[in-house]
């Protein structure tokens, strides 16, 4: 669904991603890991058309989207979740929920009936739905952007560390909201930190460091390997 | 620190000057000497306004208010006791009697407007963005407003007349090396440096214990000194005027010289300056020839501003950094590698 | 009793039209972080459309609609030459390219039509006046109250009910995210000067019925209280904006009954000197906005 190849970010003179190839089958569930600053999430973002990059190429169903809008890529099927976790602080959760079937005008009762699903999924996100987005709390909102994202009914979800800041609980939670979603046929690129849990969870995984992939291969291979701490930490 | 090439930068920028002021000297022709003086007198103006912005990054809009209190407190000092009745006929009684050499008014002026800039802006400095600009704005609204009602040193809204014709080709050339000098010194000096590293972040210059509303406020009230300056020469060839000379139609004209010269550099300021200015004075000859031979119905007026925000649009779009973007002209013409620093 | 229903009048009327200048400047800065220095010149394009309509035999309230669409047209070409062309640039950029462009349009106007100011058609209700409970007071002032109530009405069912509406709301607190779920950024873009031109068109007709002519430099007032305006109410909140509107009339209207004449004259330098010192004291305005913010 998914291929990334030779893929350059730049901040200014910093080189955040250099040549970084990787790929995502229908279906899968693949992790991206790597320590804080490898440049994962500038590859998530570059991939959501969120940053323009230098270099390199990125298909999407065998199209490229290279330099695409990131209101485009929404509609090409790619749905990006943000780890800052950007709810809209002054609307309603239903209103979140609502911009984020943005896409879909006319297909009112598809939405409608998403929305049920979202909130099944999510029942405090029912309870909160009159409720601004900001006085939910740090997993409340986590909960809330994946539905939101989930509202313009993606093929393929960019999650940006899910798990950022929230309790050991909340986190198995939502991790168990990924393993459902995928089950449900959703393909997911999961960028973490925390790799034990998303390797606990992926099909496949790569690692980046200092703006490459230095490994990938199967999640259970990764985890086994004895060098994942080396690779974290960069020796 | 490239003392060469800032001393080939001011010889290169003086030398236009220098040969403008020559070449006037020897046509004998009144009309270019107009121009001359003009042109000096916006190159004072304009690099004067490249102080504070090209080095802070901040766009200011209370430069000509400055402009402005430069020219009228000079006024107030030099016209003459038997003018001042008619001049101004609500002067303080206090201030009747003065009456000092335009030189000693002009230089008064650029105290008194460094004075009110040291006092004014130091809490504004540490505003950015929006809120910096809108109170810029307020402030050139404040300066107006109190040039339009405060009678008894301006006259009011009414022209101010009476001035002492002072101003010189070779005093405003002069005051026109002097600024740019000072200019390119501030740019190099530890201030100069410092607001320019905290301009490209700002995080990262506070982080090493810069405090950038100080630096700010340098540039800021040498910005509004040099100002006062060119407003103190500009009242002193002119002879009158009036309030609305210090408003936006003049700070649109003396900005558009900065961005399309390139407001980063003193060269810039200094190319912009003669580009803009000598194309003015061709669009208004154009103007007044197209009101001479009545091609139409009323006057032909606002080509030239006409001309200059559209080519200021354009700039910004294409070139938005301007003619001159990064290097001093004396750092330009040496293409080879660093094999002399 | 009658000079403070007068007094209610006077400012009701005036926070109207202040509060509809206002919002047509936060709703293009809230969203896009640009200070349209152009917003004036809106004014003065329907002012001279209504001007160059004046002969013809079209009925009143056509020519008002056509003038309040050259408005909202200028708003867009606004974005096109001033705004999109330089928006991932520097602030100054945008600002200085929006200062230029008001200035070509005002030059524009000097050089096409004339430097003197022009009488504007303007039906004979905007220059009768009613009695109203020992109040006598001009009926623009009223059409003024009432258009403002329908027209902030409005507004807030589109800003609170409409998808655009939520996107529009959505991109001021984070325009990045706004798009990553697929609102277009040239949608919400051009939505918000094309509203900032409607707010400006329909607030022109009534400012304009006080002079019943339009000059080069009419613009420029109605900038300032926008910003006087937006900045007591808080830069980035429309209701702060609203409420920004009314409490400048408010302040201008009692300055207006308590100051002796020799300071009135200096009454903009008062409120400008507010305007830094509120701004010095909170830099986001008074009233604060959404949260979050960021460039696009």
């Amino acid at each position: 669904m998914l291929e990334v190849a030779g893929l350059e970010v730049r901040y200014g003179a910093v080189r955040a991603v250099r040549g970084a190839s990787l790929a995502v089958g229908d279906g899968e569930l693949v992790a991206l890991l790597g320590a804080n600053g490898a440049g994962k999430s500038s590859t998530l973002r570059a991939i959501a058309g969120a940053l323009r990059p230098a270099a390199g190429s990125i298909r999407l169903d065998g199209q490229e989207v290279l330099g695409t809008s990131p209101e485009r890529m929404v509609r090409l099927g790619a749905a990006m979740v943000p780890e800052t976790r950007d709810v809209f602080p002054d609307l309603t959760v239903g209103e979140n929920l609502r911009l984020g079937a943005f896409t879909r005008r006319g297909d009112a009762q598809g939405v409608a009936a998403d929305r049920e699903r979202m909130l099944a999924m999510f029942p405090v996100l029912r309870e909160r739905q009159d409720q601004p987005a900001g006085t939910l709390s740090g997993g409340e909102q986590q909960m809330l952007v994946i539905a939101r994202a989930m509202m313009s009914r993606p093929r393929l979800l960019l999650l940006d560390e899910p798990s950022l800041g929230l309790a050991p609980t909340i986190v198995q939670r939502i991790f168990a909201m990924i393993v459902e979603l995928r089950r449900a046929g959703l393909t997911i690129l999961l960028v973490e930190q925390n790799a034990a849990q998303a390797l606990a969870i992926a099909d496949r995984a790569y690692v980046m460091r200092q703006g490459e992939i230095a490994a990938s291969g199967p999640a259970a291979e990764i985890a086994a390997a004895t060098d994942l701490q080396q690779l974290y930490l960069g020796g | 620190m490239p003392w060469r090439r800032l001393a080939l930068s001011f010889l290169l920028l003086a030398l236009p000057v220098l040969a403008l002021a020559g070449a006037v000297q020897f046509a004998q022709s009144l009309l270019l000497e107009r121009i001359a003086i003009t042109l000096c007198i916006n190159l004072v103006l304009v690099v004067g306004l490249q102080v504070f912005m090209g080095n802070a990054g901040i766009l200011s809009f209370a430069h000509i208010g400055f402009m402005g209190v430069g020219a009228y407190a000079a006024a107030v000092l030099s016209i003459p006791a038997q003018m001042k009745g008619m001049a101004l006929p609500d002067l303080y009684p206090l201030l009747e009697g003065v009456a000092v050499a335009p030189m000693v008014a002009i230089l008064a002026g650029v105290a008194v407007a460094a004075l009110v800039a040291a006092l004014v802006s130091y809490p504004l400095m540490r505003l950015s963005d929006a809120a910096a600009v809108i109170t810029s704005f307020a402030l050139l609204v404040v300066l107006h407003t109190l040039m339009l009602h405060w009678s008894a040193v301006t006259n009011g809204p009414r022209t101010l007349f009476g001035l002492p014709k002072a101003t010189t080709l070779g005093l405003a050339a002069g005051a026109a090396l002097a600024v740019i000098a000072v200019a390119l010194l501030f740019k190099e000096s530890r201030t100069g440096l410092l607001l320019r590293a905290s301009r490209d972040d700002e995080i990262a210059a506070g982080a090493i214990g810069v405090r950038i509303p100080a630096l700010r406020w340098r540039a800021f009230v040498l910005s509004a000194a040099i100002a006062a300056l060119g407003g103190g020469l500009w009242g002193h060839f002119i002879t009158s005027f009036s309030p609305k000379a210090f408003y936006l139609k003049e700070t649109f004209v003396v900005l558009g010289m900065l961005v399309i010269g390139g407001a980063s550099t003193v060269s810039g300021a200094v190319l912009g300056t003669f580009l803009v200015t000598l194309a003015f004075e061709g669009l208004r000859a154009v103007e007044g020839a197209l009101n001479r031979a009545q091609l139409f119905a009323g006057q032909v007026v606002g080509l030239t501003e006409v001309a200059l925000a559209c080519a200021m649009i354009l700039f910004l779009i294409l070139r938005p950094g301007g003619l001159l973007p990064t290097a001093e002209i004396g750092a330009l013409r040496r293409t080879r590698p660093e094999s002399d620093r | 009793m009658t000079a403070f229903l007068q007094f209610v009048v006077d400012v009701l009327a005036l926070g109207g039209a202040y509060a509809l200048m206002a919002l047509g400047l936060v709703i293009v800065y809230g969203i896009l972080r640009l200070v349209n220095f152009a917003y004036g010149e809106l004014i003065m394009v329907t002012g001279y459309t209504l001007f160059l309509l004046g002969g013809s035999p079209l009925p009143w309230i056509l020519m008002a609609a056509v003038a309040v669409l050259m408005a909202v047209l200028t708003g867009i070409v606004t974005d096109h030459v001033a705004f999109r062309p330089v928006r991932t640039k520097s602030v100054t950029a945008v600002l200085i390219t929006s200062f230029a462009f008001s200035t070509l349009l005002q030059n524009a106007a000097l050089l096409l039509i004339s430097p003197r100011p022009r009488s504007v058609p303007l039906p004979d209700i905007f220059s009768e006046t009613v009695r109203l409970g020992g109040v006598v007071t001009p009926v623009r002032n009223l059409i003024t109250i009432a258009t403002a109530v329908v027209l902030l009405a409005l507004f807030a069912l589109l800003m609170k009910r409409s998808v655009l509406g939520l996107a529009m709301r959505a991109a001021a607190a984070n325009f990045t995210m706004a798009r990553m779920l697929g609102v277009p950024a040239n949608l919400v873009i051009t939505s918000a000067f094309a509203i900032s031109g409607l707010l400006a068109g329909i607030v022109a007709l009534l400012w304009l019925g006080r002079s019943a002519s339009v000059a080069p430099g009419i613009g420029l007032e109605p900038l300032l209280v926008a910003f006087i305006a937006t900045v007591i109410g808080g830069m980035r909140s429309l209701e702060g904006a609203v409420i920004g509107g009314f409490l400048l009339a408010f302040i201008d209207t009692s300055l207006n009954h308590l100051l002796p004449q020799d300071l009135l004259k200096f009454r903009d330098a008062f409120t400008f000197t507010a305007v830094i010192l509120i701004l010095l004291w909170r830099p986001e305005g008074l009233i604060r906005g959404p949260a979050a913010g960021r460039r696009t």
